[in-house]
């Protein structure tokens, strides 16, 4: 597998704050990552640095083995529109997309008036005047018809009802099969995404966090679910990174794939195994690894961290 | 190149802020100038009438020069276009629209030096000191001042977008205090009339290369401050 993306140390500081720490990661050719965290963990910032519509404080970012700043051999082969993406006044859709076509060499007109249908985007329209889910159709639209050879997705589905997410994903993974290419779909509706996903990074904080295949991810954690001593009995020893209990029946949640004996010895206890949504796991290991650093419980956290994930 | 051809043809694509506008804000400046020049003849008033309406337009391009930065810059960036192409194609769609106008003004003046100001001894296009030197002084007189329009706004907006508000009202302020302690200090050596013996000795074309001068200043400072500029 080739690396279209290499990122080394990469760091952005804010005046006050540091929104990318020391951030070393690369991306490979025609694969679907997704780049997860919470609101203002960083994904934004990243992106934008890839692109180069932003400056890194320090680090290194090469794609397709070039700097990107100022360089159009490698620009012109990206797409980023950006959630709070700007448009010229006065122009509608259907100039936002005359202009995308000008500039992306693989613009596909035929796909970008077949999604402008899909998503009843009014094209007549300036884009000042359409709704937060209009909005984002467009980025949407622009991002898919560019057929870019790396294109990111910044929380795309803003706005968007269930029904045209789901003409999003589709279209994504049509478009995706018949002309590959590398994408790179940043999001907190993680499990609502999490089936187009290749592999995972997750940004917690300006740190990268986890950066795995997703079907890897999957098998790393566990649900134990049943009486809470036999439960108990059973998790001993292991890493747990949650546990709820209702009266006698507790569900604990365990790092680490489970052996044929170890399914051998819950079916004996009569224990269930539920599996972990990558959601859940990402939300109770970015908690685990929040928890561990202030020192607070998992617990307290849990009722705070997850609402603030959605 | 090609990529910076077709940022004058994104900032184009919406026809109404380079054509439609600046033509409808001097359509308009010119029919109410008219106008009133009309009602001051019929009261049987002598002698030329001149108006400043003409520079109805020139303020338009002060505000085209902010908003082809603020609006178009961040559009352009999604577009994976550099800050580089997005500069030089921004400033040649200024240039090409600036010539458009010049060209408006110097066949509005033949056509008033023509009909002895419409008939009525009214001059709208025409400024006499700029127009007696010739139609191509003129038309790059008339280039140079829509340019320069164009420019300021064009920096003073990079300037906001790199640096904020703040700054750039600290920088406007900044010059203000710099232009009053230059008029001072002009006033203390008594030097006014030689400073205006000078720009009189200047003439149309020597006035504008110093807006040549100025425009090529706030131009390339303009590039300094997007190199670094986030949409």
């Amino acid at each position: 597998m080739t690396s279209v993306i290499e990122v080394k140390s990469l760091t952005k500081r804010y005046r006050d704050t540091l929104a990318v720490d020391d951030v070393s990661f690369a991306i490979e050719q025609n694969r679907i990552y997704g780049l997860l965290g919470r609101n203002g963990a960083g994904k934004t910032t990243v992106m934008s640095i890839l692109t180069a519509q932003n400056f890194a404080t320090s680090g290194e970012v090469r794609v397709f083995g070039e700097q990107p700043y100022e360089n159009t051999r490698v620009l012109s082969r990206m797409c980023f529109v950006r959630e709070s993406q700007k448009y010229p006044e006065d122009a509608t859709a259907r100039h936002a997309f005359g202009m995308a076509r000008l500039f992306f060499p693989r613009w596909d007109q035929p796909l970008a008036d077949r999604l402008i249908d899909d998503f009843q985007l009014p094209t007549k329209r300036t884009i000042k005047k359409l709704s937060r889910g209009q909005l984002s159709a467009v980025g949407v639209i622009i991002g898919l018809a560019s057929r870019a050879e790396i294109t990111f997705f910044d929380e795309p589905y803003l706005g968007l009802d269930a029904v045209a997410r789901q003409i999003f994903y589709d279209r994504l993974l049509e478009d995706y099969a018949t002309h590959p290419r590398t994408v790179i779909l940043s999001s907190h509706l993680i499990d609502e995404v999490s089936n187009l996903l290749e592999r995972v990074l997750v940004i917690d904080r300006g740190r990268i966090i986890m950066d795995e295949e997703t079907d890897a991810v999957r098998d790393r954690a566990a649900n134990i679910v049943g009486d809470s001593a036999a439960v108990d009995a059973f998790v001993a020893g292991r890493e747990v990174i949650h546990r709820e209990s209702l009266g006698r029946v507790s569900s604990v949640t365990v790092l680490g794939a489970l052996t044929p004996a170890d399914r051998a010895r819950l079916a004996a206890a009569g224990l269930d195994v539920a599996p972990v949504s990558l959601q859940q796991l990402i939300v109770r290991t970015t908690q685990h690894a929040a928890g561990n650093g202030v020192g607070e419980s998992a617990a307290d956290a849990a009722t705070t961290e997850e609402g603030a994930l959605r | 190149m090609n990529r910076t051809l077709n940022v004058v043809r994104l900032q184009l694509v919406n026809k109404q802020t380079y054509i439609w506008v600046p033509l409808i804000v001097l359509g308009g400046a010119f029919a109410i100038t008219l106008a009133i020049y009309a009602i001051i003849a019929g009261a049987g008033a002598e002698g030329p009438m001149y108006g400043g309406g003409a520079q109805a337009p020139l303020w338009y391009f002060l505000v085209v020069g902010i908003q082809a930065l603020t609006l178009t810059f961040p559009f352009s960036q999604a577009l994976s276009v550099t800050r580089r192409e997005f500069y030089l194609g921004t400033l040649l769609t200024a240039a090409i629209t600036s010539a458009i106008l010049a060209v408006v003004f110097v066949l509005g003046a033949l056509v008033e030096y023509a009909t002895n100001g419409w008939g009525m001894n009214g001059w709208f296009f025409v400024i006499p000191w700029v127009s007696e030197s010739g139609f191509l002084i003129a038309g790059l007189f008339y280039f140079v001042v829509a340019m320069l329009f164009f420019v300021i706004g064009f920096w003073s907006a990079t300037v906001f977008k790199r640096f904020g508000s703040m700054w750039l009202t600290i920088v406007l302020v900044g010059l203000g205090i710099l232009l009053v302690a230059v008029m001072w200090f002009i006033g203390v050596l008594g030097a006014w009339a030689r400073v205006f013996a000078w720009i009189g000795a200047q003439g149309v074309v020597g006035i504008s290369l110093w807006g040549v001068l100025v425009v090529a200043v706030l131009a390339a400072s303009a590039f300094l401050t997007l190199r670094r500029a986030v949409p």
